[in-house]
């Protein structure tokens, strides 16, 4: 039941026989308390289920940053363990006991030539 | 159509669910109303302690890299290493895992079955192990064995510089050496997370109250030092202490001209990377920074250069010197072998090392006798010029100041400063020695010593060190080239003294100078050892001006003859000619 054919059925309610009367009938559908809280009920819960689906959508990407940044720090520290290795592998001692070293005749400091 | 159904009106039934949908709805709005209006603090308490999770991300400590032909190379770096841990409980086989772990980790199989029988449920197993013998054991796939990282300084270069550059305890804190006094600076500062997480622990990006400050990385530092400098010096350093049947000293080699320390070493020294190892924890100290002594006769040169400086006596001075001065109820004597009594000049008070020379330099500072006025006048050359009795402000953990007596209070002050003319009764460290020394030599500026050439932060942006100057005019231009010219004959003069035990060629075509310095021992109780002395050492070599200044310290050696020419002086050959052959001294023009 709409509200207008309720106010059109409470008019006809009062007419008298043969008294003329004229029917309003309203043209316009306009909805009632009803259906305005189910509407707006049914807009609660899609604009919820957006919600939710944008709020799963975001963290879903935390899994995708968890593991960048998991790739990340893997990479980092093998950079770091190759730069731990090359500095043991140029340090002094090493080449000071190389086989190359070893080889190597030491020289007598000479004069330097003067003008 | 039953007529019972006939008579139930459609809207009365509309109502009735309308009303039962109303009462359920409201046991849900009071229910939701208790639990989130009134049980509000309690149910968020109870979410967040189980999703809040608060992490702190440790900063990574900077680096520090020195030169080594040209180029920086790393000195210490990080590397990730590992605690491997028992949880006794989870452990199915002790003797079988034992083995195992034994099979990689090293040691014996019993000391890790004792360890993994132990009442605790962790007990570790082994600490810095690599990451290759961690894959390894996680590849036994053995129950009650576990991990944890720990990131540890790493020294390629093992034990090169070590003092110098101190060590990281298990705290993480910087002991020792620039670790210790730049410990702020290489630290960095911790960021932190908290953000809402789910059940793995992952950080949810939905949350918008999430916090994340990234840590601020430690800088790095690039030190003055040259690798290959610091690498000969440690090597000569040990030959000529063990030539000299000495047990300890160390040596240091500044560029006068700025400050800039290009070596520092001290003997015996250790492995930082197995710090905790150490037994003897005196190896820890750089010794060069952080102990005083007694410099003996090299203190001279800064002696006479505060004499010329006052204006006291001149280049052409002569006076008597009877060998022996007495003051107070004490005598001040020779203990070289040539210094009896005879007409000196200033450039003799040096080539002969007359102790009775030195005492006359201090007694002109006051009008011909050690007085009031003298002491006054040579304390404030000590501590105002030469900056003794003051730390020197490099970056090294327990710098020591050294001390000078006070020219005004105490007793027996008048002998007290007879002695400091000539080393005695005053101490510093080698490195005040060296840097006064160059103050002197180098036309009158005192340099602040620094090791740290450039700072870097995490940012990429570069500080650079500029040269500080303490003082200038801390003696005349004049009196510095009469000082150097004087110490290039001294050394010229002992040339083959100090050569008698090795075979170091004369470089004519250089300047080179110094000046030996023996003395005795200080007793803690008093007095001194008649026993035991240390030598010093310290000069400078160069062409026109001197590029490299040397301070070198040999304490107690058991070689015949005087400790500064016999046992540090030899060193100081060595190095002068590693700094020619490998270091580009320029040849003198003029």
């Amino acid at each position: 039941m709409t509200y207008s054919s309720t106010v059109s059925m409470n008019r006809k309610r009062f007419a008298r026989r043969n008294q003329n009367t004229t029917n309003f009938s309203s043209t316009s559908n306009v909805l009632g308390p009803v259906s305005n809280t189910i509407s707006l009920i049914i807009l609660a819960c899609l604009l919820g289920l957006l919600y939710l689906t944008q709020v799963t959508k975001t963290n879903a990407f935390s899994y995708k940053i968890n593991t960048l940044q998991k790739q990340q720090t893997e990479l980092k520290s093998q950079n770091s363990d190759l730069e731990v290795a090359s500095a043991r592998l140029q340090s002094l001692d090493r080449v000071k006991n190389s086989e190359v070293a070893k080889n190597l005749v030491s020289v007598a400091p000479v004069s330097t030539i003067q003008n | 159509m039953n007529p019972s159904e006939k008579e139930i009106n459609p809207k009365l039934r509309i109502q009735t669910w309308f009303a039962f949908l109303v009462f359920i709805m409201s046991i849900f709005v009071v229910r939701l109303f208790y639990v989130q209006i009134i049980k509000h603090d309690y149910y968020q308490k109870a979410a967040l302690s189980d999703q809040l999770k608060q992490y702190e991300l440790p900063a990574e400590r900077g680096t520090i890299v020195a030169h080594s032909s040209g180029v920086l190379v790393p000195l210490v770096l990080n590397e990730s290493l590992f605690t491997v841990y028992a949880d006794p409980k989870f452990i199915v086989d002790v003797a079988q895992t034992s083995t195992k772990v034994s099979d990689i980790l090293g040691g014996k199989p019993e000391d890790l079955r004792k360890l993994m029988e132990k009442d605790t449920r962790y007990s570790i197993l082994a600490k810095k192990v690599s990451k290759e013998q961690k894959q390894k054991l996680e590849g036994l796939k053995l129950k009650g064995i576990g991990f944890r990282e720990t990131v540890q300084r790493t020294y390629p270069q093992g034990q090169l510089a070590s003092q110098l550059l101190g060590f990281v305890n298990d705290e993480g804190i910087g002991k020792y050496g620039i670790e210790q006094a730049l410990n702020e600076t290489l630290t960095g500062k911790p960021g932190k997370l908290k953000a809402i997480t789910d059940a793995q622990g992952v950080p949810l990006a939905s949350n918008q109250d999430n916090i994340l400050v990234s840590p601020k990385n430690g800088s790095q530092l690039a030190l003055t030092i040259d690798l290959g400098m610091q690498q000969q010096l440690e090597d000569i350093l040990k030959q000529g202490l063990e030539a000299a049947s000495s047990k300890s000293g160390g040596a240091v080699i500044i560029d006068p001209y700025s400050g800039a320390i290009k070596a520092m070493a001290n003997y015996p020294t250790y492995n930082p990377s197995d710090f905790s190892k150490v037994t003897d924890l005196s190896v820890f100290s750089n010794a060069i920074v952080s102990s005083p002594m007694e410099i003996g006769s090299t203190m001279k040169p800064l002696t006479l250069a505060a004499a010329l400086d006052q204006g006291v006596v001149n280049k052409d001075t002569t006076y008597f010197d009877p060998s022996v001065w007495v003051i107070g109820d004490s005598k001040v004597v020779n203990v070289e072998e040539d210094g009896g009594a005879a007409t000196r000049s200033m450039k003799d008070i040096l080539q002969l090392s007359l102790n009775t020379g030195a005492t006359w330099l201090v007694m002109q500072m006051g009008g011909g006798e050690i007085n009031e006025k003298a002491r006054i006048a040579w304390h404030n050359y000590l501590v105002d010029h030469y900056q003794y009795g003051k730390e020197t402000g490099i970056e090294q953990g327990y710098e020591a100041a050294g001390s000078v007596p006070s020219p005004t209070d105490g007793y027996g002050l008048n002998i007290k400063y007879a002695n400091t003319g000539f080393g005695q009764g005053i101490t510093a460290t080698p490195l005040q020695l060296g840097l006064a020394i160059s103050s002197v030599i180098n036309g009158g500026v005192y340099y602040r010593p620094y090791l740290i050439e450039k700072y870097t932060e995490p940012n990429g942006l570069n500080k650079d060190t500029k040269p500080v100057v303490v003082r200038n005019n801390v003696v005349k231009k004049e009196v510095s080239d009469t000082i150097r010219e004087y110490m290039i004959e001294t050394y010229t003069k002992n040339f083959r003294a100090y050569n008698s035990q090795s075979s170091n060629v004369p470089r004519p075509e250089f300047n080179i100078g110094g000046k030996t310095g023996t003395a005795q021992e200080a007793n803690p109780d008093g007095g001194y050892y008649t026993n035991i002395f240390n030598g010093t050492y310290v000069g400078f070599v160069g062409g026109d001006r001197p590029q490299y200044v040397i301070s070198i310290r040999v304490n107690d050696p058991k070689i015949p003859g005087y400790a500064g020419a016999k046992a540090a002086a030899p060193i100081f050959l060595k190095l002068t000619n590693m700094l020619i052959d490998s270091y580009g001294v320029t040849p003198k023009m003029h």
